[in-house]
């Protein structure tokens, strides 16, 4: 595999706030990578660093190999970028800025854009000054998704838009990913990183404090788990690797370290299982973990 | 009613609170400049002083500038009217500007913002903000008054009476009323703060060079224009009261007009209908410097309207010149030992002033390039192979295009008037004009240049570069009535270029001045390379 962006021990100051300390992580070619972590976590600076809009103070930031800083040039022509925020001139339309795009980044494709246009149901023809946050937004993805790159960059790319036209989003993601380019997803919308991340990167405070597929972080929690049983279920408050213990009658709800589930059931068993369910963490759970950390 | 306002005291207060520093700032700045330049002026009346300016200040082209005075007779020109007739204009431009942008920016640009509709979800009434806003430039306005008769009573110089006193701080501060309002209606009626603002200053501008051309021909007809209310008070010779009044009548009616306007339009919209737009580009738009022409248009055509009106303005005063010439002998005398003529002597002057106003267009442009990244327009530009130089350097082409168009535009203007009403008896011809206006191109570069420096190395300070340029500004409209000090004139860029068509062309000086504007680009270029995007916080 090839390491399409390649960060390692980047840093990077604001006066005297260390905003990244030391972030490292890569992502490979045809891979989507979730971005994920609290906010003013850093998710944003690490993606102005990787456009060449801000400076980084130290480390190493690569993209197709080359510097950020030195060669963005170079590696702006194949990728493709949507701020959380887009901000558009009020006097021109849509139609007109999605056209500027897509020509001041070259090799655009007008049907894919009158194409995208129909599927995001956004009035070309407006003002921009009269665009409500989610139709900003959609300028902005359109843009980007009517031209080819290699290297797709989200920051928050969905915030504001309504469910459906989230969907649509994820939709056209899915069909970049199989055409087999990367993507640098940063998002707090967590089904959709969920659904279309390959390997999920955690940030906090300015660090990486963890990376891996979802599998991998899912056996890393817990799960949900509601067990009734002859015996006394209370005894299970006891055991090691239970959280949070609730008891009803005789049903209790708990929640299991996954890597000492085997001990957990075993216990379990002896007081004779009546019922049983177990709902894996979701993605949720996991990064309430790691958020509050 | 009252439900419009409800607790617009609040928000009142509140501003007061938060604004403490920039009232200081704007009374002590606006109040020093108004009352503090008299022991300059007890200077100039001494010895023949006073008969000297009066003289002087009977030319019409020095009319057009500062306005007139209701003295006839050099003898009865004290101090007094010297001073409320150099001055008074100028103190009332300076509140009227002050409270225009003080007031948009309260209003129409925290709508932009989305600040108002924060506000207008607590129990604040819908029009509340502009009342408070409105009330704060008022109590702000009337202490500026207080601090500039104050501040004139204080030095205690015969000729200035408490009552005229009293008046040319009123006046002041009436000029800055009268600002507000009209700030307060472009607000309403524009769709967008920056073309409220524009369209404001716009309006203050025409006023003033609409009686430029009244207190030449016709001083009543004056008596029709807001900003002439300010100086036709006469302090300290007629001590006239009514402009005072009609000031209060007109801020009222136009105050109603604004809340009328403001209440019968939706938050964030503006009066002037918004058309449909194209589907998709034309082919001019799709480059950076199609976007950043498309994005500056209408600032620029706007100052460029405004250039070719004031040298036009300008330009119709020479046919009265020449009779004011005829009719004073002493001002033929002067000219004559000085070897130029009346003309020749004015058009080096004013093409000061004139280009000292072109400059504001390529400081706005520059500028432009930094308020667009502060609001995240090109955030997604930068991740295109668009390169920080293509974004400055087509900034740089654009401004300095603007200003050379600019130059143009207001030496042609004043020239082809000039000409028009001299006729035959012209001693100068166009070309004298345009060299006139483009031996002031390094002057215009060099603000060109600071503004491009501060954009590269500190953005947030593109500001200053502005009131780098009203210093300059002043004390070359002042410079040939004050007698200043050599090295003090000098700290204004244009006081180092001879004037044209009365000095020779001075070819190192220009080169000179050229060749550190350009430095100033390429180091401004360093510093944009290299410095952080500001991108929110
Ligand atoms: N230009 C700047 N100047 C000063 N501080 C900054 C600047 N940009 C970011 N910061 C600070 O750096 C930290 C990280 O900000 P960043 O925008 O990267 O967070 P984020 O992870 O994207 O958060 P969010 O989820 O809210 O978008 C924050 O504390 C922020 O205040
Ligand atoms: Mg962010």
């Amino acid at each position: 595999m090839t390491e399409i962006v390649k960060l390692k021990g980047l840093q990077k100051k604001f006066g005297n706030f260390q905003a990244l300390r030391g972030v490292t992580f890569t992502v490979e070619a045809g891979e989507v990578v979730g971005f994920i972590g609290p906010n003013g976590a850093g998710k944003s600076t690490t993606i102005r660093t990787l456009l060449g809009i801000i400076k980084r103070d130290a480390g190493q930031a690569e993209i197709f190999g080359k510097d950020v800083w030195k060669e963005s040039l170079e590696i702006h022509k194949r990728i493709s970028y949507v701020p959380g925020d887009v901000a558009l001139w009020g006097s021109l339309t849509g139609g007109e800025i999605i056209d500027l795009f897509m020509k001041l980044h070259g090799g655009g494709d007008k049907q894919k854009r009158d194409y995208l246009i129909k599927r995001f149901e956004l009035d070309p023809k407006k003002k921009a000054k009269g665009y409500s946050k989610g139709n900003r937004q959609k300028v902005g993805l359109i843009a980007a998704l009517s031209v080819d790159s290699d290297l797709y960059i989200f920051d928050e790319p969905t915030s504001g838009l309504d469910p459906l036209m989230e969907a649509v989003f994820q939709e056209e993601v899915e069909k970049i990913k199989e055409a087999g380019k990367s993507i640098l997803l940063s998002s707090h919308i967590l089904s959709e990183v969920e659904r279309l991340a390959d390997r999920v990167v955690i940030i906090r405070q300015g660090e990486i404090i963890e990376t891996g597929t979802l599998d991998e972080l899912r056996h890393l929690t817990r799960s949900t788990i509601t067990l009734s049983t002859e015996g006394d279920v209370s005894s299970m408050e006891f055991v090691e690797g239970v959280h949070d213990f609730t008891q009803k009658d005789n049903q209790a709800t708990f929640s299991a370290d996954n890597q000492l589930i085997h001990d957990i059931l075993e216990e379990a068993i002896k007081l004779g299982i009546t019922k049983f369910e177990a709902v894996p963490p979701t993605l949720e759970d996991l990064f309430m973990r790691h958020y509050e950390g | 009613m009252k439900e419009k306002f409800a607790r617009w005291d609040i928000l009142f207060w509140q501003y007061l609170k938060r604004d403490w520093k920039k009232m200081i700032f704007w009374i002590l700045g606006v109040g020093l400049f108004s009352g503090g330049f008299v022991p300059a002026f007890e200077e100039i009346a001494k010895g023949q002083g006073l008969i000297g300016m009066f003289e002087t200040l009977q030319n019409p082209a020095m009319i057009s500038m500062v306005g007139p005075t209701p003295v006839e007779t050099a003898a009865d020109y004290t101090i007094g009217a010297m001073y409320a007739h150099e001055m008074l204009l100028f103190c009332g431009l300076f509140a009227m500007i002050m409270a225009v942008l003080h007031v948009i920016g309260h209003t129409r640009k925290e709508e932009d913002l989305g600040l108002t509709e924060l506000v207008r979800s607590f129990q604040i009434g819908r029009q509340a903000n502009s009342l408070a806003a409105m009330a704060e430039v008022v109590v702000i306005n009337v202490l500026l008054a207080l601090f500039i008769s104050g501040l004139l009573i204080v030095f205690n110089v015969d000729t200035f009476s408490v009552q005229g006193s009293l008046l040319f701080g009123a006046s002041v501060g009436m000029a800055g009323v009268i600002g507000a309002v009209i700030g307060l209606v472009m607000a309403q009626i524009m769709p967008a703060a920056s073309s409220a603002t524009g369209s404001a200053l716009g309006i203050v501008g025409l006023l003033y060079i609409i009686r430029a051309g009244t207190d030449v021909s016709n001083v009543d007809l004056s008596m029709f224009n807001p900003l002439s209310w300010t100086y036709l008070t006469y302090p300290f010779t007629e001590n006239n009261w009514l402009p005072i009044v009609f000031v209060l009548i007109f801020s009222i009616a136009m105050v109603v007009l604004a809340f009328t306007l403001e209440g019968g339009r939706d938050m964030g919209a503006g009066y002037l209908p918004e058309r449909e737009g194209r589907e998709s580009a034309k082919k001019s738009l799709l480059s950076v410097r199609g976007l950043f022409i498309k994005i500056n248009k209408g600032v620029i055509i706007g100052w460029l309207i405004g250039f070719v009106v004031m040298g036009a303005a300008y330009g119709s005063i020479y046919g009265d010149m020449q009779t004011f010439l005829e009719s004073n002998e002493m001002m033929k005398q002067m000219f004559a030992q000085s070897g130029f003529s009346i003309e020749e002597s004015f058009t080096g002057t004013i093409m000061m002033v004139m280009t000292g106003l072109v400059s504001i267009l390529p400081i706005a442009v520059v500028n432009k390039l930094f308020a667009e990244e502060s609001r995240l327009h090109l955030s997604q530009l930068h991740a295109t192979k668009v390169t920080r130089g293509q974004l400055y350097w087509t900034t740089i082409g654009l401004a300095v295009f603007a200003g050379l168009i600019g130059i143009l535009l207001a030496a042609g203007g004043l020239g082809g008037t000039a000409i028009s009403v001299l006729g035959d008896s012209a001693t100068i011809d166009m070309g004298d004009f345009f060299a006139a206006g483009y031996n002031f191109l390094p002057s215009v570069l060099f603000f060109t240049g600071l503004a491009t420096l501060a954009l590269g190395w500190a953005p947030k300070l593109g500001k200053i570069v502005y009131a780098y340029l009203g210093y300059s500004f002043i004390l070359n409209y002042f410079g040939g009535i004050l007698d200043l000090p050599d090295w003090f004139s000098k700290t204004a860029v244009q006081s180092w270029i001879p004037q044209m068509p009365m000095d020779s062309f001075d070819a190192p000086i220009f080169i000179t001045l050229t060749g550190i504007s350009i430095v100033l680009l390429i180091i401004g270029y360093f510093g944009y390379k290299r410095r952080d995007m500001v991108e929110g916080a």
